[in-house]
């Protein structure tokens, strides 16, 4: 197999020296000019794609730990007067999900170019993902806000204690889990980027958010008070934060190294974010800040019984969850056309293109 | 109506880029390449030119994702695939979705735009002074190239003959 990428600087590579025409080193066409990541989709949208995962991540192991009734220290701020009204913070630390989704959704409309014609996407859910997603997310916002109200407000007349407050709390998380798939949904649907047009990028964002989710959990539940360090439901939490991450992790490789024998365009995708462009992104921001770190900090913290340590090891989580969505985004490049590839085999610009592999 | 294509010729482009120029001003009543719905990309390594426009596929990508319907397809008109600027909301998921990086996104009008045969008669074909672009039957694409072919073979048969 002919190597066609010996250095994936894409910036870096120019059209002079050896890729004038007929020299015996000529590069395909794609390197220099064609191999473009998609610039549509920037940082607005892994803003949104972030704090979506996030959120709904963060409302599925709240209503979890609601659900199985852990022991909840007392807050040191137990309600505050808004209005009039006195609000019951007991149970905000574990339920705050929705509003950081809620504040993502508006990335979404601030991505379009038409701001107030968003509505129009969410009249005709059936034809495609993006008008399915705003179906998505306004559900889970809805029933979100709605538990989330309940446990604020203190009026008896909404029967806190009944049972049929169960319906909305398994909707909104059987909607969070949605929220969480459909952000990967959303680019696996494009089809035309194969580094994003696979079962396993939805996979990828869902153990993303439920790493972020548990850990920013963990992190409001120890501000607050409401966990301590050293209670059980922190301990099972922790353990939970760390499958969540290995599971992230593995899938996280594989989806790299399956997307890299995918096909051509795949492959340059893998190679842009590992060793091009992106290589900061991926191993400062992915590798360093979203698995190592937290890893290795958490485990410093448990071996000191220090509560600091885990703060700083869940922003860097949180952090590394960002450059997540940000990496996989930025590296995302379309599938070559056929057209291209004939260019190439008409003007002998791949020495022998039989040995170059298809994989579509 | 039956199905027509826009074919491209790349052998006869010259890269003047007037096509671009004159759907600019078709489109938008500007002169300039950028809002233009055809663009010629240039490979320079082989030195060729190619005027690059929307293919209105039959299984267009674009159809498939556009959140609004706003890009359909017009079986009447040719079978063409247009985008409705009045439903369009700027999303660029069809820009992403499309192979050919085809649908351009229009900074001034804030909504996707691409061809649509100006509504039968594409100006860039009318105005092409080298005839590199030609709007035909879509069953008639390949007419010049099966001639080509036909009349090597004759050569051939000829050489053959002696």
């Amino acid at each position: 197999m002919i190597s066609l990428i010996p250095v994936v600087h894409y910036e870096e590579q120019s059209l002079s020296g050896d890729l004038r025409m007929g020299t015996e080193s000529v590069q395909p066409i794609r390197i220099a000019k064609y191999v473009r990541p998609q610039q549509e989709w920037k940082e607005i949208i892994a803003v949104y794609l972030y704090l979506a995962g996030m959120g709904a991540g963060s409302f599925i192991i709240g209503i979890l730990i609601h659900w199985m009734g852990a022991e909840l220290n007392p807050l040191s701020i137990p309600f505050i007067e808004l209005f009039g009204v006195r609000l019951d913070l007991a149970k905000f630390p574990i339920l705050w999900g929705p509003i950081m989704v809620s504040i993502g959704a508006p990335f979404l409309i601030l991505d379009l170019g038409i701001k107030w014609r968003f509505m129009y996407a969410c009249l005709n859910p059936r034809t495609s993902w993006v008008a399915r997603g705003f179906i998505i997310l306004s559900i889970f916002i809805v029933f979100g806000l709605l538990i989330l109200a309940k446990s604020l407000l203190p009026f008896k007349w909404l029967y806190p204690e009944s049972g049929l407050w169960l319906i909305p709390e398994v909707i909104a998380f059987v909607f969070a889990f949605g929220t969480a798939l459909y952000t990967g949904i959303l680019l696996k649907a494009t089809k035309s980027v194969p580094l994003w047009n696979t079962p396993l990028l939805p996979l990828l964002f869902l153990a993303s958010a439920l790493s972020t989710g548990s850990m920013s959990i963990i992190l409001s539940t120890l501000a607050t008070g409401l966990l301590s360090y050293n209670s059980g439901a922190m301990k099972a939490l922790m353990y939970g934060e760390q499958i969540f991450l290995a599971i992230e992790g593995i899938v996280l490789y594989l989806f790299l190294s399956r997307r890299y024998r995918a096909s051509e365009q795949g492959k340059d995708s893998v190679r842009l974010l590992v060793t091009g462009k992106l290589r900061y992104v991926f191993w400062q921001g992915i590798i360093l800040l979203g698995f190592v770190f937290p890893f290795v900090l958490e485990w410093i913290s448990k071996y000191y019984q220090n509560s600091a340590l885990l703060f700083i090891a869940g922003l860097s989580l949180l952090t590394g969850g960002f450059f997540l969505r940000l990496g996989v985004l930025r590296a995302g490049i379309k599938d070559q056309i056929p057209m291209q590839r004939l260019m190439e085999i008409q003007y002998e610009l791949i020495q022998n293109s039989k040995s170059l592999p298809t994989g579509r | 109506m039956d199905q027509k294509a826009l074919v491209v010729d790349q052998q006869k482009c010259t890269g003047c880029r007037q096509c671009e120029l004159v759907c600019s001003v078709y489109h938008t009543g500007a002169s300039n390449p950028s809002r233009s719905r055809v663009r010629v990309v240039k490979w320079e390594q082989v030195g060729i030119y190619l005027p690059m426009t929307c293919n209105h596929c039959e299984k267009a990508f674009c159809v498939e994702v556009c959140p609004t319907k706003a890009c359909h397809r017009e079986p009447e008109k040719e079978n063409r695939v247009v985008i409705d600027r009045n439903l369009c909301i700027g999303c660029r998921t069809c820009i992403i979705a499309c192979p050919f990086g085809q649908p351009f996104f229009d900074a001034q009008e804030r909504v996707t735009v691409k061809c649509d045969y100006c509504d039968g008669d594409p100006q860039c074909v009318a105005f092409c002074n080298v005839k590199a672009l030609s709007f035909v039957d879509a069953d008639r694409v390949q007419m010049a190239k099966k001639r080509e072919a036909a009349s090597k073979l004759a050569d051939l048969l000829k050489q053959a003959r002696g």
